[in-house]
């Protein structure tokens, strides 16, 4: 990086640090701190909610999942506007009207202190492990792409957040989302302007679009079925999207305290309806815009030469590998196609559709360098999956921040690797608060037999806090060292517990007949039976994306808490 | 400046009708997502 990106970085960076420190002032109990004494506007509330969602790995890998696999990815979103309604009618005056600090104190009022427990566990360590993983995945991809050190990338994606996090609060935490989401958002609308503005003078927007449509880049909507029917392992569709998508957005925003504890800080229920309400609204279509940019990052390659592979650092595993030789060819016989490819492209392009007699065989040309290509990158996908090298074959990930190092102007890069960070900031503090207040509330206040001051829950509350952000730093350098399967395994532990969260919470609202000791069971005994379905369906046996574990989890635990207590009440 | 109340509904009568414009402005974009995945295909 240039010294104006240092400059650039570094300004925004401490430039934030000080303003959540600014905005620190808060009243020295639990009330001020985790829930910033019941008043934010519902705007705030919104960009808290929108902040704590979007993780920095949202940015670098929505652009390049589009570029890779199309849009489709949006519809994983339609069922989250639906959860909004759901949980404005149901969960919210709940728990506005029981005023509890976090979502699993209702679980004691409706239930018993075991579910509340229990829930509030499965919250901790599933919330904790995935933060964890949320600090060192962009710290991977950009210590790979820009040669840091991966202990001081986890150390500034993880911990500097700490430091206004830990003084703050949830008002520290709040303020500070609302100045980074400013700040990402002009940066991504920056990007998008410059990716059109890169494109070839006969390329415009609309153009670029058509480029990539009739690639299949704009396959927004799909049905998931084919000639065999529907595709239950297919993760992105329209039924999925709508039902898992569902599932998941009703458990993440109803039971998931980094969430509930934005919206519990509103000043009031109506506050807390209008800001969920209200991304319900906008967030399908800020999911759209961020995959159109990869969309866009398409159509600009199709006019420049596209990296074989975008994540130099696995082509310089390779080069260190048995394939080194064997690499160096590959790489020649590629940039050669890579020639022809836009060459070719430049001049049908320009051509226009028209009936120019070269447009025959230099579409047959365009069409074999392009076969090329692919082989070419296939190639070297094959030899990054063998034992011996080790090495990752998914470089989905950096795309989008491969583009920005290598065709944005200096200063602008700088601002784009800030939104990164501050991308990672406004969601780890958020969860780092809600943590913190579970374990003060649900654990260290339930479970202590001395009554302590509001002073002393204060400062508890800052210790937990700090204690928590320095366990997920250390779970990011752990992820670092074991490699790349637990950062897999562990994007799929919400689905893993978020599904069963849920059952409990839906049973809690909707079966009122149903007692403790029933949805207690219920909830071991499905857990159990997800984890062993994601077991199958790793191993082949069972053909089921994640997503729908949140539906088995959810529906699973509502059935057999009702049989259960059918059970129950028939013994003598 | 007055406080919210609890049953503050901003620019409607009831929060059905909220609720019906979250779900509305759903279809309308699934709509345009269709003929946008049509027409650019």
């Amino acid at each position: 990086m240039s010294r104006p990106d240092w400059i650039v970085l570094i300004l925004t960076l401490l430039g934030m640090i000080a303003y959540g420190l600014y905005k620190s002032r808060t009243s020295r109990d639990m009330e001020g701190y985790f829930l910033n004494n019941r008043q934010t506007p519902w705007f705030m509330v919104l960009l808290g909610i929108m902040g704590t969602q979007a993780s920095a790995v949202t940015f670098l890998s929505a652009p390049g999942q589009a570029y890779t696999d199309g849009m489709r990815f949006v519809q994983y979103y339609f069922g989250l506007p639906l959860a909004m309604v759901v949980l404005c009618i149901t969960f919210v005056p709940v728990f506005h009207r029981l005023k509890v600090f976090t979502a699993y104190e209702f679980l004691e009022q409706r239930f018993d202190l075991k579910t509340r427990t229990l829930t509030s566990f499965l919250f901790l360590l599933q919330r904790g492990l995935s933060t964890g993983i949320s600090i060192s995945a962009p710290s991977i991809i950009l210590s790979s792409l820009l040669g840091w050190d991966i202990v001081w990338t986890n150390i500034f994606m993880g911990g500097l957040l700490i430091i206004y996090t830990v003084t703050g609060g949830a008002k520290a935490v709040a303020y500070t989302q609302q100045l980074q989401l400013i700040v990402i958002f002009g940066g991504m609308c920056v990007a998008g302007y410059m990716v059109v503005h890169l494109l070839p003078a006969h390329i415009g927007f609309s153009e670029a679009l058509h480029i990539g449509g009739k690639a299949g880049k704009l396959n927004i909507i799909t049905t998931g079925v084919s000639e065999k029917g529907f595709d239950w392992n297919d993760r992105y569709n329209m039924l999925s999207g709508v039902i898992g998508g569902f599932f998941l957005a009703l458990s993440y925003f109803g039971t998931d305290q980094s969430q509930v504890g934005r919206y519990l800080t509103a000043r009031s229920l109506s506050e807390s309806r209008l800001g969920l309400l209200m991304n319900g609204l906008v967030k399908v279509p800020m999911q759209f815009l961020i995959l159109l940019l990869g969309v866009l990052v398409f159509a600009f390659y199709q006019f420049n030469r596209e990296p074989v592979f975008f994540n130099q650092s696995q082509i310089d595993l390779l080069a260190k590998s048995k394939y080194g030789d064997s690499l160096v060819l590959v790489k020649r016989a590629y940039d050669v196609a890579e020639t022809q490819r836009i060459k070719e492209r430049t001049f049908l392009s320009a051509a226009g559709g028209q009936a120019v007699a070269d447009v025959g065989p230099a579409e047959q040309r365009l069409q074999i360098a392009e076969r090329q290509k692919g082989v070419y990158k296939a190639t070297i996908r094959r030899w990054l999956k063998d034992k011996d090298v080790g090495g990752d074959d998914n470089d989905t990930n950096y795309i989008f921040l491969r583009f920005v190092m290598d065709f944005l102007p200096r200063g602008l890069i700088g601002l784009l690797i800030a939104v990164i960070f501050l991308a990672a900031w406004g969601s780890i503090a958020a969860t780092l608060n809600s943590l913190s207040s579970c374990t003060i509330v649900d654990f260290h206040r339930r479970f202590s037999r001395k009554p302590m001051t509001p002073e002393k829950e204060f400062r508890l509350s800052r210790f937990y806090t700090f204690l928590w952000g320095a366990f997920c730093v250390a779970v990011a350098q752990l992820a670092y060292n074991l490699g790349n399967s637990l950062i897999e395994t562990v994007n799929v532990l919400g689905s893993l517990f978020y599904g069963v969260i849920l059952g409990i919470f839906l049973v809690a609202f909707y079966r009122k007949k149903v007692g403790g000791v029933a949805v207690f069971t219920s909830a071991l005994i499905i857990e159990t039976g997800v984890i062993v379905l994601n077991v199958l369906s790793r191993k082949g046996i069972v053909h089921l994306s994640f997503l729908w574990f949140n539906v088995v989890g959810a529906i699973g635990v509502v059935v057999l808490a009702e049989l259960i207590q059918v059970c129950i009440k028939k013994r003598p | 400046m007055n406080e919210p109340t609890e049953d503050d509904v901003p620019l409607f009568k009831k929060w059905s009708t909220w609720y019906a414009l979250v779900i509305g402005f759903l279809l309308l974009l699934i709509l345009l997502f269709n003929f946008l995945t049509k027409h650019f295909s």
